[in-house]
């Protein structure tokens, strides 16, 4: 009988556990989370996990297959099934910078019951394959400044390189070659942005992301020894990034009094303005999923010119073809379907032709109709600046003053410079102390971008700062005097009448005895 | 709101009764949990303008309240006058009159020497829309027309269910970038935008709209937009470029059926 007991407390602990790991849920759970799939998943994800054409076209990444099984967040061995608390926290968490967002709005029984309804899209869930364990995470080392050097030499040595690229810009030689097991092109991180992170960008995460590595995708998972090695890695990874985007709404010019030779040398010390660039998807021949996230812009001016540098991370550039933005873009009315047609990289500056006296602006697509824009475009394919005024997207005309522009492309990222004189007739003026509307946009020849089909910004000011600034010393002494003053005043007044008074009551009560 | 903060307050303000405070540390005290509330407990942050505006009336209430009685005055008086006179002040007196004018000229520094701001251009969210507007050659009248497909909720269910579940495929085909999975106008390029995406769950937008209304805004997008609503830099697109009208008025039924709302009802013309 004891012994009974005894091989009872044994087993029992042991099956529950192992059923745990198989948790399919009950069939009440699993309606419950078809119910809110529907609702919520599957007009990406598809009804039956597979996702919808018409919905995968727009989307890059595309929404997840779930009948494969294959998933890329997991706290489990490559290739493995994720548990249920990596499925519960991929529906939590979303997926940065992806169509995939957070969820915050469902309860947790909700994320439960849709985790259970997303395991009955691939047997593999009931199967043997069902039990997983999570892999230990061993608790992080300190970051140090050793760890962060160490940590270089582990990405060389495992040829990280090959595809983050050598300073992590999502550059490597393999970058464009790359594609999911389903056949779509993929990106491989850009490291400098760890916020795009779609696994999150905490060491823990990145630590997660490069042991397990992304199924589906070309990241395989990555075993360094010793332990201290992976976290110098994730610690390297780390250093390489902000931790914001901090994207900015306005961009300031400082006056310099060097000449400008549209070389880099006149931006130093200058902190860039960091803008965030989305696809163009309102005029015909839109871009969903744009192949430019950000641009860095730094501005300076002097007396006679004002350069802008543009800088902008690509995977590799594309001199040769051609481009402008008034090509027409794929998926417009009469577009050229010729796949052979070669497109290079391009960029745009764009600001009002005139500042109108009151608010009114011109609209923040190529201008419009009443109030234009001016255009200083460079296809950098080697062709040099052109000045364009556009008066709508379908209505542009090469004019305007002369520009000049430089352009290089160095270890996956683009530099651009524009300069033009600061004054120019019928044309924006620069002048010291306003603000002038500016935008940007970006073409991605590799994304095959032209025309409209595009990375743009929305309107942003460029504010050109006072070249010579009072010195705020003065203001700050008289203020701080007078209030000193005002001070010392009340307190005397106070103190003389506080003191007044006490005398007469002494006097008071001096007459009173 | 944020539950910790909320807790942190009440836990200091409990914690101060103790202390038997007078009316000044009190409204003082106030004050400050008030400001530390707005500026920190609540979800999504209050801005600036707004906080400023809050404490504004707060002091203004605190300072009412502490001038109502005779007797909470002459305490607030008192306790003036002895900080100024008493001599167990005196080390804090000074260091007040020495500090004050330091921290004056600090503000006055950091006024002079940070960028101005760029300029703010005031905006009509919801513009009023004109009585007639053309699409795609076709007049339509926004102010007598309605969804042609509202009546089917209830003659036909299975139609309008249909019409609905055309209106989420155009959805997330076109405005799921922008507006978002949630309709809170969160997606993917919200980021991108000036002003940013229009939050449909939110009770002022399309809850307080007749459809009509919002038929205006799909099909003719930001160019339609009247001056005094910035279309220059409102990133919604004129879908009559994209859309037929019924995928306009579909879409328009996924909206109300997705965020559980119903439509400002038309008014009756004699």
């Amino acid at each position: 009988m004891r012994i009974l007991a005894c091989m009872m407390a044994l087993v029992i602990p042991v099956f529950s556990v192992a059923a745990q790991n198989v948790d399919l849920g009950t069939d009440e759970q699993r309606e419950a989370g078809r119910v809110v799939y529907e609702a919520k998943c599957a007009h990406c994800h598809g009804s039956d996990g597979v996702p919808r054409p018409t919905v995968a076209s727009v989307f890059r990444p595309a929404p997840r297959n779930f009948t494969t099984g294959t998933f890329k967040f997991r706290t489990t061995a490559s290739g493995e099934l994720p548990t249920d608390e990596d499925i519960r926290n991929s529906i939590r968490n979303g997926m940065p910078y992806t169509a995939m967002p957070p969820w915050p709005s469902l309860s947790n029984a909700d994320v439960t019951n849709l985790m259970y309804h997303i395991k009955t899209f691939s047997s593999d869930f009931s199967g043997p394959f069902g039990e997983v364990t999570a892999l230990e995470m061993p608790s992080p080392p300190s970051m140090t400044d050793e760890s962060i050097a160490r940590g270089r030499e582990v990405y060389e040595t495992n040829q990280c390189s090959d595809c983050h690229g050598n300073r992590g810009l999502g550059d490597g030689p393999s970058a464009p070659t790359l594609e999911d097991r389903w056949g779509y092109p993929i990106r491989a991180a850009d490291m400098t942005k760890r916020w795009t992170f779609r696994g999150g960008g905490t060491r823990e995460d990145i630590y997660q992301t490069f042991t397990t590595g992304l199924d589906g995708s070309p990241m395989p998972s990555f075993e360094i020894s010793p332990t201290e090695d992976q976290w110098a890695l994730v610690d390297y990874v780390y250093s390489l990034s902000r931790d914001e985007p901090n994207y900015a709404t306005m961009v300031t010019a400082h006056a310099t009094t060097r000449t400008m030779d549209l070389s880099q040398e006149s931006f130093a010390d200058i902190e860039p303005a960091y803008f965030p660039v989305v696809g163009q998807i309102i005029e015909p021949g839109r871009a969903f999923f744009p192949g430019v996230n950000g641009v860095d812009v730094r501005a300076v001016y002097n007396d006679e010119h004002i350069s802008i540098m543009l800088q902008w991370h690509d995977m590799a550039a594309e001199t040769s073809g051609s481009n402008a933005p008034d090509l027409i873009a794929p998926g417009a009315l009469d577009a050229d379907s010729d796949s052979t047609l070669v497109f290079s990289d391009a960029v745009a500056i764009q600001f009002p032709t005139v500042l109108s006296a009151g608010t009114e602006m011109p609209y923040f697509i190529f201008g419009d109709r009443k109030l234009s824009t001016d255009i200083w475009f460079a296809d950098l394919a080697g062709s040099g600046a052109r000045h364009y005024v556009g008066k709508g997207a379908s209505n542009m005309s090469e004019e305007g003053p002369e520009l000049d522009v430089s352009a290089s492309f160095q270890e996956g990222e683009w530099t651009v410079i524009f300069r033009r004189a600061r004054n120019e007739e019928a044309h924006i003026a620069f002048e010291e102390g306003t603000f002038v509307p500016i935008a940007f946009s970006i073409w991605d020849g590799f994304s095959r971008e032209r025309g409209n089909k595009r990375g743009l910004t929305s309107w942003a000011y460029l504010y050109m700062d006072v070249a010579v600034k009072e010195s705020p010393v003065l203001p700050m002494m008289a203020y701080g005097f007078a209030t000193l003053l005002l001070g010392l005043v009340v307190t005397f007044v106070t103190r003389k009448k506080v003191h007044g008074a006490r005398a007469s009551s002494d006097d008071k009560r001096g007459e009173e005895a | 709101m944020n539950i910790v903060v909320l807790l942190a307050i009440a836990a200091g303000l409990i914690a101060l009764r103790f202390l038997k405070p007078n009316s000044l540390a009190w409204s003082s005290a106030t004050w400050v949990a008030v400001y530390v509330f707005l500026r920190y407990g609540v979800v999504p942050p209050v801005p600036a303008s707004v906080l400023t505006m809050f404490m504004f009336i707060i002091t203004l209430s605190l300072a009412v309240y502490l001038t109502t009685t005779e007797d909470r005055l002459k305490e607030v008086s008192n306790a003036f006058v002895s900080f100024f006179t008493d001599k167990k002040y005196t080390i804090p007196l000074v260091v007040a009159l020495i500090g004050l004018p330091f921290i004056v000229a600090f503000r006055v520094y950091q006024n002079l020497t940070q960028l101005p701001d760029p300029p703010v251009v005031g905006r009509t969210i919801h513009p009023p829309p004109p009585a007639t507007i053309t699409f795609k050659g076709r007049q339509v009248d926004l102010v007598d027309e309605d969804n042609p497909y509202r009546e089917l909720e209830t003659s036909d269910p299975t139609a309008f269910a249909e019409h609905v579940s055309n209106g989420r495929l155009v959805y997330y085909q076109n405005c799921v970038k922008c507006h978002g999975d949630n309709m809170v106008g969160d997606g993917l390029f919200a980021r991108g935008f000036n002003p940013i995406p229009a939050n449909f769950q939110d009770p002022t937008t399309i809850a307080m709209l007749q459809e009509s209304y919002l038929f205006w805004r799909i099909a003719k997008g930001a160019p339609g937009l009247p001056v005094e609503s910035t279309p220059w830099s409102s990133a919604m697109p004129a879908w009559e470029t994209f859309l037929s009208e019924e995928d306009i008025w579909d879409v328009i039924l996924f909206m109300y059926d997705f965020t559980d709302q119903r439509p400002r009802a038309k008014e009756v013309h004699e």
